[in-house]
């Protein structure tokens, strides 16, 4: 009975958080673009103009980027000035919130079946690449094993608290510039 | 609790065995086809594997009402509009791809545009475009390898763009596969072990990727059972039809393990080099995968050690230590290797393909990068392992 009762709340809460974790994810994608050299090598095969999403179907919380050119990234929110050129899409929040709160690698959720690509496969791959180099920075190494296929072995500490800590201050003044805006 | 979560999926009716042909007849007018259209390559025709199929038909009384024997072995998106083109003129109402996997992609893309409607067979490009069953389909399949009679995909060339078009959709797959021993006699010693080794790693690869499940697992080992039993004797005695039997039905249980689990590494790389230097697929399989098996042997050690028993059998198996038999499975498919090599030289290593130059190797890692199968690969791999990789599998 009580376990009928508060879920709705249950609900209410993955929703939630898996609304914020793609806008804080699509924050860092962005500013993991203008710190990191190997994303901005990624991030340069792609076209200038790319726009990426990544979203719970049917229509739920949804993140989207573009490759604004030299490899940086823009955040757009949750719409898109024009069509998107690649959309990975959860089947249920469910899956998106088993793999944004790294119970399940992303890899494995492809290989689950989790996730539908709508576009080019190679640029899904380059994007999952991007996604994984940026969970290696922003996360604590102990969560980013979970959440990557294998956690690289050449990133040492201090290059990796440099690189979370200037991220996570730039998704921070995105996040307040978004307020204030 | 486990994590374990999968999904397996193969609606076709496999049709496999002695006179298998003669139930072509009986299977379309059971899905209401009466007017169907054969689509093959010049090739099949000419070594006269069309007859069995015309004659099983006409004995029974359908009239196959137009054949289209033209297919390249690249198929464009102009020859799937030329080909809706004839089955609209003559009116048919179902699709028989006899051939390999060129003329079953052609026929699945056919299908979507005499079904679907058009003639931009480029705008139904992608997964999950279409919505609707499709005309009815049956697959005579006369390679033992590609395993595309169960497989839900098909690639078209868009020649105006020079791009590869893919298409994903549970409703190209045909209502039947139709597996005939008399198909496959006449297949040259070296397409019989390039395609047998296709297989081959279409299922090792289903039983070492990330998305292995038990379904897909139970067809990769008794698709590897198979090919070890079968294709040296095949390759010894051409004729053999049980064996011929054999490779086919292993290649179709091993396309229905890989369709469900998909590939890894071994794909990735010959992909890359199949689009850059023009080898052949089934060629750059066999010539990876020990390769691509070593680099994954550590992630990979349990299932590979599994593999022993069938790809050598119970005594074996048995007779090796626990600890050692996932090497001693990367030796037995090594020693088959080289039986192929001796008895038709299929190449080892890329250097003996007299097709690949080294300065190749940087290119083909890099678009390897990019390839689909990576995602499923065991092991992450980066940009130098796929370069080591390839130097390994250099000379």
């Amino acid at each position: 009975m009580l376990a009928k009762r508060i879920q709705p709340m249950v609900f209410q809460a993955r929703r939630l958080y898996v609304e914020l974790m793609f806008q804080v994810m699509g924050r860092a994608l962005q500013a993991v673009s203008e710190i990191d050299a190997s994303v901005q090598k990624e991030a340069r095969a792609l076209p200038e103009g790319f726009l990426f999403e990544m979203m719970v179907m049917p229509d739920g919380s949804r993140l989207i980027v573009e490759h604004t050119g030299d490899g940086r990234f823009h955040y757009h929110g949750d719409s898109a000035p024009r069509p998107v050129d690649l959309s990975i899409q959860f089947k249920h929040i469910a899956h998106a919130f088993l793999v944004l709160s790294f119970q399940e690698k992303t890899s494995v959720a492809f290989a689950n079946d989790r996730m539908l690509v709508d576009g080019d496969i190679s640029y899904a791959i380059r994007m999952t690449r991007i996604l994984n180099r940026l969970e290696t920075f922003i996360l604590p190494r102990l969560v980013a094993e979970r959440a990557v296929k294998e956690y690289p072995s050449n990133l040492h500490l201090p290059e990796k608290l440099l690189s979370a800590a200037r991220i996570y201050l730039k998704v921070a003044t995105n996040f307040v510039e978004t307020v204030r805006a | 609790m486990t994590n374990q979560y999968y999904e397996f999926f193969c609606p076709v009716k496999v049709i496999a065995g002695k006179a298998a042909l003669e139930h072509i007849p009986y299977e379309l007018t059971g899905l209401g086809a009466k007017r169907p259209m054969i689509v093959t390559d010049k090739g099949v025709r000419a070594a006269g594997l069309l007859d069995p199929v015309l004659a099983a038909c006409e004995e029974s009384g359908l009239e196959i009402i137009s054949i289209y024997d033209d297919v390249p072995p690249d198929s464009s998106t102009g020859v799937v509009k030329d080909i809706a083109g004839i089955y609209r003129r003559e009116k048919c109402d179902s699709l028989i791809a006899v051939g390999g996997g060129s003329a079953i992609d052609t026929a699945k893309a056919v299908n979507i545009l005499v079904s679907e409607g058009g003639d931009d067979i480029a705008k139904y490009s992608g997964a999950g475009v279409i919505k609707h069953p499709l005309k009815p389909f049956l697959v005579v399949p006369t390679t033992a390898g590609t395993g595309s009679e169960v497989t839900s995909v098909a690639v078209i060339t868009d020649t105006a763009k020079s791009v590869k078009l893919p298409f994903t959709s549970s409703f190209l797959l045909p209502n039947a596969a139709v597996i005939d021993p008399r198909m496959t006699l006449t297949l040259p010693p070296h397409i019989t072990a390039a395609t047998a080794m296709d297989a081959m790693t279409h299922a090792t690869e289903a039983f070492t990727c990330m998305a292995k499940n038990p379904l897909s697992d139970a067809y990769a080992t008794a698709a590897i059972k198979k090919i070890s039993k079968s294709l040296l004797k095949v390759m010894d005695n051409p004729k053999d039809r049980d064996n011929r039997l054999e490779l086919a039905q292993a290649s179709t249980m091993a396309g229905i393990a890989f369709s469900n689990s998909m590939v890894g590494l071994v794909h990735a790389l010959g992909h890359a080099t199949g689009a850059i230097c023009h080898l052949p697929h089934g060629l750059c399989m066999s010539l990876y995968l020990p390769y691509v098996l070593e680099y994954n042997l550590e992630t990979i050690r349990e299932p590979l050690g599994e593999l022993l028993l069938y790809l050598e059998g119970p005594e074996v198996y048995s007779s090796t230590p626990a600890s050692r038999r996932a090497e001693a499975s990367i030796s037995a498919l090594r020693k088959l290797r080289d039986e192929l090599y001796k008895r038709c030289k299929l190449p080892r290593t890329l250097k003996e393909t007299g097709s690949v130059e080294e300065h190749q190797l940087d290119t083909i890692a890099e678009l390897a990068m990019d390839d689909g199968s990576m995602m499923f690969n065991p092991k992450e791999v980066t940009l130098e392992d796929a370069r080591a990789v390839l130097k390994t599998a250099w000379a």
